[in-house]
C-alpha cells in the first residue's frame, strides 16, 4: 500500500449556469501572454456539442488517452517507443489552430481616433495571429455556445454516437431540444497520457498534491503532451516554444487559497479537497474493462478515517494537517461517501481526478393537442419522480457515455440518489408527495434520510470552507529537502535563478 | 556570485591576452632577429624536403611541372620570388606567365608550399648554382587497370593501408555518382601525362593534403602503376556527356523516391477537424 493524496475536484453540474465566469478569471489571471491568446485552460462546452477543440471526445482522430489490449495491459493509443521515434519530428495528430479558433480582438481605437464622417466608426475584429482583420469570424472556443439542437455542433456530439438514429432525431426535435454546461479544466490525472508521451520528461505531478506541471525549463516543443492528453488540456505556446496547461493555480493553494476558476463560480459549482488514494493500484484500476472502470477508480481512494490509512499516510510522509483535509475533504463525500460524483470520461484510462455531479435535466415535457403535456403523471396530478429517470430528456446512455464509459448502471444508480434527494427534500417543504413514494425514492437511491440532508446541505448551502478545504500543502518547507532557502542570502539579491532559454519572435 | 563570476571571467580574459602575446613573441623573435645569409645547401635540403622534386628534376626534363634547369636565367628574378613564395596568389592575380605555364602543364597548378622569404632565397641560390638532379625516376612496370580501379574505389586494398583514392577525388569511369569533392577531379588531370610523372608524385606527394596522407602510408610501385593504367585509360580521361544526364536522372528518382516513402510513413496526419466537419454537415443540408 502506498498512500498519496491528491488535492481533486467535484463540478456539480446542476448549478453550473453556464455564464463562463471561470473561463474569463482563468484567461486573466494565466493567459493573457503573447503565445497564449488561443489557449482556454478552463472552458465551458455545452453539450451535446463538439467542445474546443472541436471533437475532442473523438481519439479516432486526436488519439489521446490509453488503449487496453486483449490481454488486459494497456498502452498509449499515441504511439508505442520505435513510432514515437520516428514520428519525434512529425507529429502527426495535433488539433490545428482552426480546430481550436483563431484568436481575435477588437480595434478599439478606431472608436476614438476615426475622422470625423457620416457613420458612426466601429470597432473591427483583428486576428491575434496575422494581426489583419477578420471579417469572417467562423469559430470561437465556445462557438456552439447554448446551440442544444444545431444541425452542425450539437448534431456531431461524439457521444451522440452510442445513441439509436430514432434518439438523435428526437434530440433535434422542437421543444424536446435540450443541452446542459461541462466546464472543463485539466483534470490532473493519475496516469496522465501528457506525463507518459513526453519525451523530454518534461512532465511532473508533485508529490505532495498531484498537481500536472509542465517545466518550462525541460520542455523541448515536441508537443507530443498535446496529443497524448485525450481531454487536450495541454496546449503549445507559440511565443515561448513551450507547452502550458492549468496549473491549478498552485500559487494561490500555497497561499490558502482556492484556484481562481473555483473562487469566482457564480453557481457555486465547485469543490475542492483532498484524497487520499493507494498509488499501488494505479496500473490495475487503469487496465479493468470500461464496464469496470469507474468502480475501480473509486476504489483506489482510501478512508481517511481508517487508522491503517492514517499510519500507511504518515509513514508516507503526509502530513497531519493533510490527513485532516482528507477527513474534511467535500470530493472524498461525493466521490467516495455518497458516490454520486463520476469521472469524465473514464474510458480515456488516465484516471482522471476531476469529478463531476451528473445533471438533473428537465423530465420530458410536449406540447399536446395545444396544451403542455407531462408525461407518468401520479394520482395526484403530480410528476412521478421516480419513472422520471426514464423520461429524461437526454437519453441515460449519452449521460453513461460521458460519466462512466458507457456503464448505464453506474449513471443509474447516481440519478436514482438524487431523485431520491430531490423527492425527500419536497416533500419537506411542500408536502405533497405520499410517504410511500418517499421511502420508495430512498430505497431506490439506497439511501437513508440522513445521507440526504447531507448531500443536500453540501449541494445547496455550503459554506466557503466547507467547498474549498485547501490544505497546507507545506511547498516552503518541502523546498527544503533539496534546497536551502537562505544559500543565496546576502548574496545575490533579486533576479532569475536559472535564466529561462526563449525562442523570439 | 553573480559579481563574482564577472571578474573571475575578466581575468581569464586578460591572462589569455597575456599568454597570446608571450606566443607571438616567442615565435616571431627567431625570424626577426636572426637573419643568416642564404645558403645554396639549404636550397638542397629545402628541395627535397619540401618535395619540389615530387614535380620538378633540375636538367632531368619535365615531370609534372617543367625541368628547373636554367630556370633563374629564363625568369626575372623578382618574379621567381614571388611565384614561389605564393604561387595561387600570382595565378589569381591574373599574370600573363603563370597562366600561360598553368596551361602548358595540363592545368597542375604550384602548390602553395608556405616557404618563408628566407627559404624562398635558399632554394633561389640552389636553382642558380648549377646543381643538377638525377632525370626522372624509372617508368612504372606494366599496370593492371581492372586492378587500379578497384584500388581508386576501395575494393582493393592499399598494401600499406592508404585509404581509397574516391574518398577525396571523383573521376569518369567509376559510376554517375563518382567519388569525393576534396581533391580535384582526376578526369583529364595533368598528372598521369607520362608515368614517370604519376610515380615521382605520387612517392612523395608535395601537395599538402595529399602529403599528410600518404607520407606515412606510401604506395607500392605495382599499386602506382595499377592506378596510372587505370587512370590513363580512354574512358577515364574523358566525361561523356551522358554522365551529367545520369546524375541528373539519378538525383531526380532519388528524390521522388524518398518523397514517396516519407508520404507513405508520415503521410497520415490530422488535417483539421471542423472544416471537413462543417462542410460535411452545410452539404448534408443541402441534399435536403
Amino acid at each position: 500500500m502506498d498512500i498519496r493524496a491528491h488535492v481533486s475536484m467535484v463540478f456539480h453540474l446542476d448549478k453550473c449556469i453556464g455564464c463562463h465566469t471561470c473561463s474569463v478569471a482563468c484567461k486573466n489571471i494565466w493567459t493573457d501572454r503573447k503565445g497564449t491568446e488561443y489557449m482556454w485552460w478552463n472552458n465551458v462546452e455545452t453539450k451535446p456539442g463538439t467542445g474546443y477543440p472541436t471533437q475532442w471526445e473523438d481519439q479516432e482522430k486526436y488519439k489521446g488517452g490509453w488503449e487496453r489490449e486483449e490481454d488486459g495491459k494497456i498502452h498509449l493509443r499515441l504511439h508505442d517507443r520505435a513510432k514515437g521515434l520516428s514520428n519525434i519530428f512529425y507529429n502527426p495528430a495535433l488539433p490545428t489552430i482552426d480546430d481550436y479558433y483563431e484568436p481575435w480582438t477588437y480595434d478599439y481605437e478606431n472608436l476614438f481616433n476615426a475622422p470625423e464622417g457620416d457613420d458612426q466608426p466601429t470597432a473591427r475584429a483583428v486576428s491575434m495571429i496575422t494581426g489583419k482583420p477578420m471579417d469572417n469570424i467562423e469559430a470561437g472556443p465556445n462557438w456552439d455556445d447554448d446551440l442544444g439542437g444545431s444541425p452542425v455542433y450539437a448534431a456531431n456530439d461524439v457521444n451522440l454516437d452510442k445513441l439509436t438514429e430514432e434518439e438523435r432525431e428526437q434530440l433535434a426535435e422542437i421543444e424536446r431540444v435540450v443541452f446542459f454546461y461541462l466546464p472543463r479544466i485539466c483534470n490532473h490525472c493519475l496516469n496522465p497520457g501528457c506525463v507518459a508521451a513526453c519525451p523530454a520528461g518534461a512532465i511532473y505531478k508533485r508529490g505532495e498534491d498531484g498537481i500536472v506541471l509542465i517545466s518550462q525549463e525541460k520542455c523541448r516543443a515536441w508537443r507530443m503532451c498535446i496529443s497524448g492528453c485525450p481531454y487536450k488540456k495541454t496546449y503549445f505556446n507559440w511565443s515561448s516554444g513551450k507547452s502550458e496547461k492549468c496549473i491549478l493555480c498552485f500559487p494561490r493553494l500555497e497561499s490558502g487559497q482556492p484556484p481562481a476558476c473555483f473562487h469566482s463560480c457564480v453557481g457555486r459549482i465547485r469543490y475542492l479537497g483532498v484524497l487520499l488514494y493507494d498509488a499501488d493500484m494505479i496500473e490495475k484500476s487503469a487496465s479493468v474493462s470500461d464496464e469496470e472502470l469507474v468502480a475501480a477508480q473509486r476504489e483506489m481512494i482510501m478512508d481517511p478515517f481508517d487508522p491503517e490509512i492514517i499510519a500507511a499516510a504518515k509513514k508516507n510522509k503526509i502530513s497531519d494537517a493533510m490527513i485532516a483535509a482528507a477527513q474534511n475533504s467535500p470530493v472524498y463525500k461525493f466521490v467516495k461517501k455518497w458516490q454520486i460524483a463520476l469521472p469524465l470520461h473514464a474510458e480515456f484510462r488516465t484516471l482522471p481526478m476531476l469529478y463531476y455531479v451528473p445533471p438533473m435535466l428537465p423530465i420530458l415535457a410536449k406540447t399536446k393537442d395545444g396544451t403542455y403535456d407531462i408525461e407518468g403523471l401520479n394520482q395526484e396530478g403530480l410528476p412521478a419522480m421516480l419513472s422520471s429517470l426514464e423520461k429524461a430528456r437526454m437519453p441515460i446512455k449519452y449521460m453513461a457515455s460521458l460519466f462512466s464509459a458507457g456503464n448505464v448502471k453506474e449513471v443509474e444508480a447516481v440519478y436514482r440518489k438524487l431523485i431520491a434527494v430531490r423527492i425527500f427534500k419536497r416533500a419537506q417543504k411542500v408536502k405533497d408527495y405520499q410517504q410511500a413514494e418517499v421511502t420508495e425514492a430512498l430505497t431506490q437511491g439506497q439511501t437513508n434520510p440522513d445521507e440526504v440532508e447531507a448531500i443536500f446541505r453540501l449541494t445547496s448551502l455550503p459554506t466557503y470552507e466547507e467547498r474549498f478545504v485547501v490544505p497546507p500543502l507545506g511547498r516552503e518547507s518541502a523546498v527544503e529537502a533539496w534546497e536551502n532557502p537562505l544559500e543565496r542570502k546576502t548574496e545575490a539579491g533579486f533576479g532569475v535563478r536559472n535564466k529561462i532559454a526563449k525562442r523570439k519572435f | 556570485m553573480k559579481v563574482n563570476g564577472r571578474r573571475n571571467s575578466k581575468n581569464v580574459f586578460l591572462g589569455s591576452m597575456l599568454t597570446l602575446l608571450l606566443a607571438f613573441l616567442a615565435t616571431a623573435a627567431p625570424v626577426a632577429f636572426a637573419q643568416p645569409p642564404a645558403q645554396a645547401s639549404d636550397g638542397e635540403a629545402l628541395f627535397k624536403e619540401k618535395g619540389c622534386n615530387a614535380c620538378h628534376t633540375i636538367g632531368g626534363g619535365d615531370l609534372v611541372g617543367p625541368d628547373l634547369q636554367g630556370v633563374t636565367e629564363r625568369q626575372d628574378q623578382a618574379w621567381l620570388k614571388q611565384w614561389i613564395l605564393a604561387p595561387d596568389q600570382v595565378l589569381a592575380s591574373g599574370d600573363p606567365i603563370a597562366a600561360e605555364l598553368l596551361k602548358k602543364y595540363n592545368n597542375v597548378p604550384m602548390p602553395n608550399l608556405s616557404l618563408t622569404p628566407d627559404q624562398v632565397d635558399s632554394l633561389l641560390a640552389y636553382l642558380g648554382g648549377g646543381a643538377t638532379t638525377g632525370g626522372a625516376g624509372a617508368e612504372l612496370p606494366a599496370g593492371d587497370a581492372t586492378s587500379g580501379k578497384a584500388y581508386f574505389v576501395g575494393d582493393k586494398r592499399f598494401k600499406n593501408g592508404g585509404t581509397q583514392c574516391m574518398s577525396c577525388h571523383s573521376v569518369a569511369g567509376i559510376g554517375a555518382l563518382g567519388g569525393g569533392n576534396l581533391g580535384p577531379d582526376l578526369t583529364t588531370s595533368g598528372f598521369v601525362q607520362s608515368s614517370a610523372a604519376f610515380a615521382s608524385f605520387m612517392s612523395a606527394p608535395s601537395t599538402q593534403t595529399m602529403g599528410a596522407v600518404w607520407a606515412n602510408t606510401p604506395l607500392t610501385p605495382q599499386e602506382q602503376a595499377d592506378l596510372y593504367a587505370f587512370l590513363s585509360k580512354a574512358s577515364v580521361q574523358k566525361r561523356e556527356p551522358s554522365a551529367l544526364l545520369q546524375i541528373a536522372l539519378l538525383a531526380i528518382v532519388g528524390a521522388a523516391a524518398l518523397i514517396a516513402l516519407a508520404n507513405f510513413y508520415w503521410g497520415k496526419r490530422l488535417r483539421g477537424v471542423r472544416k471537413p466537419m462543417v462542410e460535411r454537415a452545410l452539404a448534408m443540408k443541402a441534399k435536403k
